[in-house]
């Protein structure tokens, strides 16, 4: 039973939401409780699992039992999914983030949606059931599969406002499945290379043949695999997408597009990056992860500038994210331990650092209709506790201490020094600095304004929206308070990768 | 020069690949209707798919089933392997097609709900339209 553990993670939100039109069309409000026990349930046993795999190691699992021996590493004949320390986290993160975006997401939803509710339910949990496959999958194909299945839902769930959402879900549509082409076309050039799309493998055939890694075929494929996976985490000059379709979002998605599309599309990177590639490989005569350091500090500096010109406080949030992908690059770039605990404890603190301030953001426009910087004034009459969340969240993206944002920051910067990695520090600090710049503006507006409108809340707070503000709040300065352990536990599993 | 013009002489289906990928990108980058965008967006995957069966062909082999008397006596014949084409290229795309139909599936059901709200195809007009 346990050694089925990662499928049975991956089929509770899949089944569910397969069974979902079936229930949902007859009994509407059968479909919250539904889709809420099968994220909590896969809360549960991601933790089982979680807790296994730091008793027991990794182990892997084989489709079909497509394996000649159970011995380590698994024969490459069938789908293969990898549950290592690394990935089990990863899930823990997910479905928790999971959860209390769907308890957020509840009474955001336009009351018009009617029957369609049923439909959204089921689009959260085909994505979430995606994002875990990608998570667990050891397969270079097998991610592709997911990685589509993850953005087809996503793509449906930006449209559902209809109007100008529907031109923003066609444009992340079309530059979404050219990044998913792209991938694809790296992966069949690895194919055609190696004749294997086990991950595993591919690692073991780069070892064993280094004149492999010069080949044309391989620069080429790793080269495509990464614009594909860059257009996916919105890197710098392939996010087009990001902004419009986060802005536009139902303000019940966008949190979950946030605080999980991006990550785990870099996530999915940082597999192929280390466990494929290796941390010393280059393509071309350029050493690969100097080439990330620099488009990560291009990312970070260029994405909190646009964010500081920003008038909409969602757009502006958005590019918040693009900075930070940037700052999570730099961190797994430098090539050393501290880097790559460092950067991948800020992964997940960004992943509840955007979740939250969009659940903010779409409390504003919930309860004040303030959409813009300037309406934000409004929020201080109402919502206390709200303004409380903001500037805790506030100080996480800044980088202030008890907050998780610091101490990923920290150890981003350490690695960077350790390395003498100067332009990376500086690019650490120019993008902190425009963070701070861009929150100073929000803080004047709400603290030192005179509200225009009417303070009172149109609408009461609801009691799911406060819970999920306040738990993210919350696991952010849990996060920074247990840095220590977290962070030495990153450290073995980048001994793990060969760093 | 002229041996890499050569070589790739002797591979007209990456030629093929080519012409095709980029020609898809082309109008998909470039084309402000949106069904045609689309059709591009087909075509680029379309490509792809090809280079991956093209990849995978082998002269004068033969799907990998045993037939007949090698089926039954294949401890007494020996089984070249040079004989079989290898099967996973074809399966990756069938999944890459089924991907592909899903993505087209989703891509027109927001294009027809744009043109019912806007009545254009053409993402100009409808951008004027929204103003």
């Amino acid at each position: 039973m346990t050694n089925h553990l990662p499928v049975i993670i991956f089929l509770i939100p899949f089944l569910t939401a397969i069974c979902m039109p079936m229930v949902g069309l007859k009994k509407r409000h059968w479909c919250r409780p539904m889709a809420l026990a099968a994220v909590f349930a896969m809360c549960v046993a991601a933790l089982v699992n979680f807790s296994l795999v730091l008793d027991h190691g990794e182990s892997r699992y084989a489709f079909g039992g497509w394996s000649i021996s159970t011995s380590l590493p698994a024969a490459p004949l069938g789908i293969e999914w990898v549950n290592d320390r690394l990935a089990s986290t990863m899930l823990v993160a997910l479905s928790f983030l999971a959860s209390v975006c769907l308890i957020y997401g509840g009474p955001l939803l336009p009351q018009s949606l009617g029957k369609q509710v049923v439909h959204y339910y089921t689009l959260i949990l085909l994505l979430i059931s995606g994002l875990s496959g990608i998570v667990f999958a050891g397969d270079l194909f097998n991610v592709f599969v997911f990685l589509e299945v993850a953005a087809l839902s996503a793509y449906a769930l930006v449209g559902i406002p209809g109007g100008r959402a529907l031109l923003v879900a066609v444009r992340y549509l079309i530059l979404g499945t050219l990044g998913a082409s792209f991938y694809l076309l790296g992966v069949v050039f690895f194919y055609a290379a190696t004749g294997t799309l086990n991950m595993a493998d591919l690692a073991q055939q780069m070892t064993d043949k280094p004149e492999l890694m010069t080949s044309k075929a391989i620069i080429a494929g790793s080269t495509f695999m990464f614009i594909g996976l860059g257009i996916k985490m919105a890197l710098f000059p392939l996010h087009g997408w990001l902004p419009g379709a986060y802005t536009r979002a139902p303000d019940a998605i966008s949190p979950m597009l946030a605080g999980l599309m991006t990550k785990i599309a870099l996530y999915s990177w940082v597999r192929i990056m280390f466990w494929v590639l290796g941390a010393g490989a280059e393509i071309g005569h350029v050493h690969l992860l100097t080439l990330l350091g620099i488009l990560g500090a291009v990312a970070a500096v260029v994405g909190a500038l646009l964010a500081l010109s920003q008038q909409d406080v969602k757009r502006m949030f958005a590019y918040g994210g693009i900075s930070h992908i940037g700052l999570i690059l730099i961190g797994f770039s430098q090539g050393n331990q501290t880097g790559f605990a460092g950067a991948m404890f800020y992964l997940i603190n960004d992943a509840f650092m955007q979740a939250g301030i969009f659940f903010i953001a779409g409390a504003a426009i919930y309860q004040h209709g303030a959409r813009t910087v300037d309406e934000l004034a409004s929020l201080r009459g109402g919502s206390p506790w709200m303004i409380g969340a903001l500037i805790i969240l506030a100080m996480s993206m800044i980088g202030i201490p008890p907050t998780g944002g610091f101490f990923g920051k920290w150890q981003i910067i350490l690695s960077a020094i350790e390395e003498g990695n100067y332009l990376a520090v500086g690019a650490v600090v120019v993008a902190t600095l425009l963070t701070m710049a861009y929150f100073q503006r929000l803080f004047v507006r709400i603290f030192r304004d005179r509200p225009t409108s009417a303070s009172a809340p149109r609408v009461e707070t609801h009691l799911s929206i406060r819970v999920s503000v306040a738990v993210t709040s919350a696991a952010i300065i849990v996060l920074g308070l247990c840095s220590d352990p977290i962070i030495k536990f990153f450290r073995d599993v980048a001994a793990s990768a060969g760093l | 020069m002229i041996e890499h013009i050569e070589a790739a002489l002797h591979r007209p289906n990456f030629i093929a690949f080519v012409v095709l990928f980029l020609w898809g990108f082309f109008i998909m980058i470039t084309h402000p209707n949106l069904v045609k965008k689309l059709i591009g967006m087909y075509l680029v995957q379309t490509s792809i798919i090809f280079l991956l069966v093209t990849v995978g062909a082998k002269k004068e082999a033969t799907v990998p089933i045993l037939q007949g008397s090698d089926a039954t006596g294949s401890a007494t014949h020996q089984i070249d392997p040079a004989d079989y084409t290898n099967p996973l290229p074809q399966v990756l795309t069938l999944t890459a097609i089924v991907v592909q139909v899903a993505t087209l599936g989703v891509s027109l059901a927001l294009v027809t709900a744009i043109y019912q709200k806007y009545g254009s195809l053409d993402e100009d007009e409808i951008l004027k339209r929204i103003e």
